[in-house]
This record gives C-alpha cells, sequence and structure tokens, in this order.
C-alpha cells in the first residue's frame, strides 16, 4: 500500500512538471493539443493524489502501524473522526492535504474555464501547476507521507501509534485546518489569474471579475479557519484566550489582511479602473503571505505551541519565496504600461479616498503584525541578543490601528463616490456620530474608564448607525413604491445589490467581533482550591463544588468536578470542567465547562487535586464579559460573505462617469 | 565557627523565604502589583506567548514562581524598575514581554509608524498625481440631457 501511495505522489509530481512545460510550450508554439494535453494532466493529478490521500486515511483509521506516519499520529483507542483529522495532524499529512486541495481547485478551473479565456488559461495552468509541483516536491522527498518503520532492510511494525495529539481531539480542531488550508490554498487562484492577465498583458479587468467570487469564497474559508481556531483556543487551552498573537496565529492572519484590503481595493478598479499596479500587488503579496505562513509553520525558524516539527524543508520554501517574489515583482515592473490608471481621483473627499486609507490602515496592520512575528528572529541575527515579542507589544501596537480601522468602516459608505459636499458629509455623520458619542457618555456615567473600552463601544455604535440608516434609507424607498412592509423591502434591497448590502452584514460582524474583543478590558478571574460543599465567588457568581468524578475509557482516563452555580442566591446551572490524561501520550489536558450568555462567559477550568494530602480541587474560574460576540460576529461575517455571492436580482454595471454638465433647474424623474 | 554561623543564616533565609512563599495565597499572587509588573515580563516557559502576569497554566514552571518572586519582592519594597532589572539581569532581555525601545529594539516599535508613514506619504503622492481639478461647470445642453432622461427611463423600467 505505501508503494502505491508513493508512486501516486511521484507520479503526480511528474504529470505537475509537465503540465507546467505543455502549458508553456503548447502556448508559444501555437499547439492547442499540447494545451489540452497540459489540462488533462490537471484531472490525472487530481485523481491521483486522491488515490494517495484516500491510501493515507486507510491507513490511519486501519491502524497500519508499519508507515512512520500512521504510528506517529494514530492509534488504536481513537475515535474514528481524529484518526481522519490526523490526515491533517502532522507535517506529511498535512502537505499532503495541501496538495490535494490544490489539485481539486486546479482541476476545478481547468474545467469551469474550459471554453473561456483560452489565451490565458495555459498560463494559469502553468502557474497553478508550479506551485502544485513545488509541495508534491516536498511530500515525495523530504516528508514523505508513506515512509515506513525500518530496521536494516526489514519493514518493521509498532504494536501501537502514539496518537493524534490529545489537544487537537476537539471538534473544531477537525475542521480548523482544513478550512485555513482551504482558505491559504484558495488565494493561490486568484494570483494565477492575475500574472496570467499580466503575461497575456491584458489591459482590462477580466482576471477580477473571474476569480471574484472565487476570491470571496476563499476569503470565508480563511476568516473560518482563524475564527474556528479562536475557538479551538478558547474552549480547549484551559485559559480562556482565543488570541496569543502566535507566529502561527499571525502566519494566518497576515494573509487574511491583505486579502480584506484586495476586496475593497478591487472595487476602485472595477467602479473607477483605479489601483489596477497596486491590486496586482496585494493579491501578489496575499499569495506569499500563504505560503510564507506554510513556511513559518514548517520550517521550526520561530519558536510556536502550534508549529509542526523542526524540518529541513524551510530551505525549499525560502528558495521558492524567493524565485516567486524576483518573478513577479520583475513581471509587474515590465507590464505596468497595462495596468494605467483609467480615471482619476477628483476629491480628497470620496469614497476613493476612504478606500485608499482602509488600504493603508490594513496594510499598516499587517506590517506591524508581521514585523513583530519576525522581529525576534532579525534581532537574534543582528545583536545576538534573544529577545521576546509578546502580547503588549500587538496590543499597543495593533489596537490604535484596529480602531482607526473600525472608525473607516463606517466612514466608508457615508462618503459618496466621486466627491462628497461638506453638507452632505454633516447629514450624513450626524445620527451616527452624535449616537457614538451618546454612548461613550452613557458608558462614562456608568463607570466605565477603560480609554479604549469607550472609544471601541462608541465606535461600534457609530458604524452600527451608519449600517442600519443605509439599509432604512434603501428599504423605506422600496416599501413606499412598492407597498411592503420594511423588513421585505429591506430583504428586496439586499437581493437587488446582494454585494453591497452582503458587505454591510460583513461590517456589522466586524462590529460584533470588536464588540467581543473589548469585553476582554473587563476580564475577572480566581484560582481557587476548594472541598467538596464549599463555595466560593467569581464575579456575581457563587459556585459550589458538589461532586468529583472519575472513570476512564480506552482512550483516556478522566476526573470531573460537579460545580452548581449561584446567583443571587438561587442555583442557575450546573458546569462540570473535566480533566483528562490520555493513555497513549500520557498527556494531560482539560476540557473546560463554559455557561454561554450574550453578556457574559462564565469558563471553569478543573486544574487538578491538590497534591499535599490536603485533597482539594483546584479550581479556575473567570468571568469573560461579551466574549460570545466574537461568535456572533462569525457568523454574521459568514451569512454577509454568503450574501456577497448570491447573484443580484439587479445586474449592476459599473459606467465609468463623469459630469458632462449641469441643469438650472431640478431634474423630475420622469413619470 | 563562620562556616557554621553562615550556614545557620542560610537554612534561616531558606526558613523565612519558605514561610513567606508558604503564606502566598493564590489571590496575593494575582494582585495588582504583582500584576502591574507580571505585564511586562514575558512568560518564558517555552508554550505561550503571555505575560507572567497573564499566563494561568497551572503548575508553570516559569509564570508560578515568577509571581510569587515579584509578590516577594514587591512586598520587601522594591520598585517595578528593580524587579524588572533583576529579572532581566538573571534572564536578558528576553525576560521583558515586550522589546526595550532602546539601541536596536528600538525599531521594533519605530518600523510600523514609519510604514505607516511612508504609505502616508504614497497616498499624497498617489492623490497630487491623480487627482484632477473640478472641471468648470458647463450648462449640459437639451439634447444630452434629453438622452440621459432615456437612459434613466429605460434602468428604472428594468429595476421594476
Amino acid at each position: 500500500m505505501e508503494n502505491l501511495g508513493a508512486i501516486s505522489i511521484l507520479l503526480a509530481l511528474c504529470l505537475s512538471l509537465y503540465a507546467v512545460l505543455g502549458s508553456i510550450i503548447g502556448k508559444w508554439k501555437k499547439r492547442p493539443l499540447l494545451v489540452l494535453s497540459a489540462e488533462r494532466a490537471v484531472y490525472t493529478i487530481w485523481f491521483l493524489l486522491t488515490a494517495a490521500s484516500a491510501l493515507l486515511v486507510y491507513a490511519l483509521i486501519t491502524g497500519d502501524f508499519r508507515l512512520s506516519y500512521v504510528a506517529g499520529h494514530s492509534n488504536r483507542a481513537m475515535p474514528l473522526v481524529y484518526k481522519f483529522a490526523a490526515w491533517w495532524g502532522g507535517m506529511e499529512g498535512s502537505l499532503l492535504l495541501w496538495c490535494w486541495i490544490l489539485s481539486s481547485y486546479s482541476a476545478v478551473v481547468v474545467f469551469t474555464n474550459r471554453r473561456r479565456f483560452r489565451d490565458m488559461m495555459p498560463y494559469v495552468t502553468a502557474i497553478l501547476m508550479s506551485v502544485q509541483f513545488f509541495f508534491l516536491f516536498l511530500i515525495s522527498f523530504p516528508e514523505s507521507p508513506f515512509q515506513v518503520l525500518a530496521v536494516g532492510r526489514g519493514i518493521t511494525e509498532v504494536p501501537d501509534g502514539n496518537g493524534l495529539n490529545p489537544l487537537l481531539q476537539y471538534w473544531t480542531m477537525a475542521i480548523h485546518p482544513p478550512m485555513l488550508y482551504l482558505g491559504y490554498v484558495g488565494f493561490v487562484v486568484p494570483f494565477a489569474f492575475a500574472m496570467g492577465s499580466l503575461l497575456t498583458r491584458q489591459p482590462g479587468d477580466a482576471w477580477i471579475h473571474t476569480t471574484r467570487k472565487w476570491t470571496i469564497v476563499t476569503w470565508g474559508f480563511q476568516t473560518t479557519g482563524v475564527l474556528l481556531g479562536a475557538g479551538w483556543a478558547y474552549a480547549v487551552l484551559g485559559w480562556g484566550g482565543y488570541w496569543g498573537w502566535d507566529p502561527v496565529e499571525n502566519a494566518s492572519l497576515l494573509p487574511w489582511i491583505t486579502a480584506t484590503a484586495f476586496l475593497h481595493s478591487v472595487m476602485m478598479q472595477e467602479k473607477k479602473g483605479m489601483m489596477k499596479v497596486w491590486n496586482m500587488v496585494l493579491i501578489s503579496t496575499t499569495f506569499f503571505l500563504c505560503i510564507f505562513g506554510t513556511f513559518l509553520t514548517r520550517s521550526g525558524i520561530v519558536g510556536s505551541v502550534h508549529a509542526f516539527a523542526q524540518s529541513p524543508i524551510g530551505k525549499y520554501f525560502v528558495a521558492f519565496l524567493a524565485v516567486g517574489i524576483a518573478l513577479t515583482v520583475y513581471l509587474i515592473l515590465d507590464r505596468l504600461e497595462y495596468l494605467k490608471s483609467e480615471s482619476r481621483l477628483e476629491s480628497v473627499v470620496s469614497r476613493e479616498s476612504s478606500f485608499l486609507f482602509n488600504n493603508l490602515i490594513l496594510l499598516a496592520s499587517c506590517f506591524a503584525v508581521l514585523w513583530g512575528t519576525i522581529f525576534p528572529v532579525i534581532s537574534e541575527a543582528v545583536t545576538g541578543e534573544k529577545i521576546s515579542v509578546d502580547a503588549p507589544f500587538y496590543n499597543r501596537v495593533n489596537v490604535p490601528i484596529g480602531l482607526f480601522l473600525l472608525f473607516l468602516t463606517g466612514v466608508g459608505p457615508l462618503i459618496a463616490w466621486r466627491r462628497s459636499s461638506v453638507e452632505s458629509l454633516k447629514r450624513a455623520f450626524l445620527i451616527p456620530g452624535v449616537a457614538g458619542l451618546v454612548t461613550i457618555a452613557v458608558l462614562i456615567a456608568a463607570g466605565v474608564r477603560h480609554f479604549y473600552a469607550l472609544i471601541s463601544f462608541g465606535l461600534c455604535v457609530f458604524v452600527t448607525a451608519t449600517i442600519l440608516i443605509e439599509f432604512w434609507k434603501g428599504a423605506r424607498a422600496i416599501a413606499a413604491k412598492s407597498a411592503r412592509n420594511l423588513v421585505a423591502a429591506a430583504v428586496e434591497l439586499t437581493h437587488r445589490n446582494t454585494r453591497r448590502y452582503g458587505g454591510y452584514i460583513v461590517h456589522m460582524g466586524m462590529v460584533f467581533l470588536f464588540i467581543g474583543f473589548t469585553g476582554a478590558a473587563f476580564n475577572k478571574d480566581a484560582t481557587t482550591e476548594v472541598r467538596i460543599g464549599d463555595k466560593f465567588p467569581i464575579g456575581r457568581y457563587e459556585l459550589k463544588i458538589r461532586d468529583l468524578l472519575d472513570g476512564d475509557n480506552d482512550n483516556y482516563t478522566w476526573r470531573r468536578a460537579v460545580i452548581d452555580i449561584y446567583n443571587g442566591g438561587s442555583q442557575i446551572g450546573t458546569l462540570e470542567p473535566e480533566q483528562r490524561l490520555y493513555k497513549a501520550s500520557r498527556q494531560p489536558t482539560s476540557e473546560v465547562a463554559i455557561r454561554r450568555r450574550l453578556n457574559e462567559d462564565l469558563y471553569l477550568n478543573f486544574a487538578g487535586v491538590t497534591q499535599d494530602g490536603r485533597n482539594m480541587a483546584i479550581i479556575q474560574s473567570y468571568v469573560f464579559p461579551l466574549v460570545s460576540w466574537i461568535w456572533v460576529g462569525f457568523a454574521t461575517l459568514l451569512l454577509g460573505t454568503g450574501i456577497c455571492l448570491v447573484p443580484p436580482k439587479v445586474k449592476m454595471q459599473y459606467a465609468r462617469t463623469e459630469v458632462v454638465g449641469y441643469v438650472e433647474k431640478p431634474v423630475q424623474a420622469p413619470k | 565557627m563562620w562556616k557554621s554561623l553562615s550556614r545557620r543564616l542560610s537554612k534561616l533565609v531558606v526558613a523565612l523565604v519558605a514561610t513567606l512563599c508558604l503564606a502566598q495565597t493564590s489571590s496575593e499572587l494575582r494582585s495588582p502589583n504583582v500584576r502591574r509588573v507580571g505585564d511586562q515580563l514575558a512568560c518564558l516557559c517555552g508554550s505561550c506567548k503571555n505575560t507572567v502576569a497573564t499566563c494561568q497554566m497551572l503548575g508553570c514552571h516559569y509564570s508560578g514562581p515568577a509571581r510569587e518572586k515579584i509578590l516577594t519582592m514587591v512586598s520587601a519594597g522594591s520598585t517595578d524598575d528593580a524587579i524588572i532589572k533583576d529579572f532581566v539581569k538573571r534572564e536578558g532581555r528576553r525576560a521583558l514581554a515586550a522589546p526595550p525601545a532602546e539601541g536596536f529594539h528600538l525599531l521594533s516599535w519605530v518600523m510600523p509608524f514609519v510604514a505607516l508613514g511612508i504609505g502616508l506619504w504614497a497616498i499624497y503622492l498617489y492623490i497630487k498625481r491623480f487627482r484632477r481639478p473640478a472641471p468648470a461647470p458647463v450648462k449640459a445642453d437639451s439634447a444630452l440631457l434629453e438622452r440621459y432622461h432615456e437612459d434613466i427611463e429605460r434602468d428604472l423600467a428594468k429595476l421594476d
């Protein structure tokens, strides 16, 4: 079986090289059959990698412990779902998943464009397959998932495997990595179309129209991956943190930030034919940051609790990044004349300008995160001294940047395209501005003194007001015209321009996320040693240990604290935090218990029993205000992203308009 | 005799420190004083990116003893600076949660804002280059207006 798997990967490697060469030579020599055969190679690669992946999953599920990967990441006692998840639980398997997702995307791209963009497609195929070749090379030679355990020339087998890291045996962890990879890998497609457009010297926006939905879907996957990771950290690590500014977490955030900037700035290109070079730079940066993130996770260059084991593949990534970036920079510089702006900026106070500032702030945030992530490496290389760049650095730099971005989220929709007059700005800002300021005043009166929290809540209300006003104005017009109620009119409004109103819903999701983040300013925690029957307070709750239970199953032994929760003297629920010891790895984990509410989460971690003979339970208890809004924000982001993908009822034509004259009397709308 | 005296003195110091440690309840280890200093120090356990104040791992081999040390030094009247200097002396500057704003490490703080400044400058250049002054208002002729009216009517008909 291992031979079949390894041969499938090797064949796929050869075919990816063939697809690169076949596409380019076929295009240059004008041989369409060669181009067609290169495209068929893409389908074959997908079949081969599907077979290799199926073989690895089969080995993981059946416990074929002759394979080094299976012995290292699976065991007999693990539930089936985690045996399957072990596919991406280690370096080699996760690289195979990378390759399989890329081959699937490539097959879809080639199939859906089999009759379109015949000029550009050979280059798109060549770029997709170049990336495929690189990753297939990694799993063919340095990191093969089908490596067998061998003593001399004889294959050996261990009786049972080490099992998947117990921290990864959690439901969100079963879907977080594939979601993140769907995002990481997905950005290869718009990048390939962008480069294809440059190579074929196309002055238009065909590549943007073609990949718009693709980019939005990929962005949605990346968002899901990042936030599921946050959800996993919150529920599994036992201290309630959802974001620790770990280098690997940062690596997943960086391409998300640049992709967000790209999704905004493409609107400038679509509507005004502006920022063409910038969009090329942004999509290329996003792609290379995806590769950089993969490199960071796998090279051991920075220490991280999330990173895979140190591996020699870092040097291959460096070479790939260096060659890729050099070629991309050369191509963009060489094709500058095809990327000339078609319009000009008419006013500094315009939607166009707000997009420029939005991009600047997003990129500044991206740079700050990247800089903080790599600064320890730079510092050690230059001064020879190790330093730490932890949460305080990122919070100090990124909190003001993030709040300014939130402000722009509200300002953007209020400013008209082309130009806004002072009068119209006053009208547009009045209600949201007053709502934001009143919120701050009310919070100060209620005793809130945290500066950033006040600003954040004020801005959240400001942005919410701008979004609601946008919906209300549009819905009211439709309701008046078609005699519908406001809700039905709002649905109709959204359906008419799904991209615009879906985008507003995404903005609303961001507001919810900021509400959740801001709640962290008011967290409370306590670590308490208690006996059965003891009571102790946390926030407005009183907790009572009712019982301590224990037991075991094939996978782990467990010990559980049964804790009754009281509020104002009456019992409002029971939580049962648990401590587990996984048998195969001898690794302890915490299964926290959370009472989730929109105003605050009560979060309990059973940290063990004192070892000094007193036999007291150690309970870490936390109150996290507003944290649930992060998950509400996540759901809202996904809803908005989904709406953006729905075809609009009214086909929008982004005419590049200009003022041709004025009339002396106001024009009556035609009846 | 001196040896014996110094041994007894050492034992006494150890006993005193042990007593102090035992007296340190978990609430004292999370007191505002410990948090204030601990927030400036990195947890060097190797598996988290928290500060000494925020690391919640029970039995963490670094943050737990570090909090005890901070509490002991705060109780003995040491200033925040003295406590932080003591940690830096033992662990090097990696003990700090954020890079010091001096020498080469100043770059870590400056660069994000330099990048922001460069971005603003780039936007200024972009606006300067691509901004077109508003055209002088010209009265639209009636034929042109008529054509636009027709366009608007056609678009509105489609909307309905």
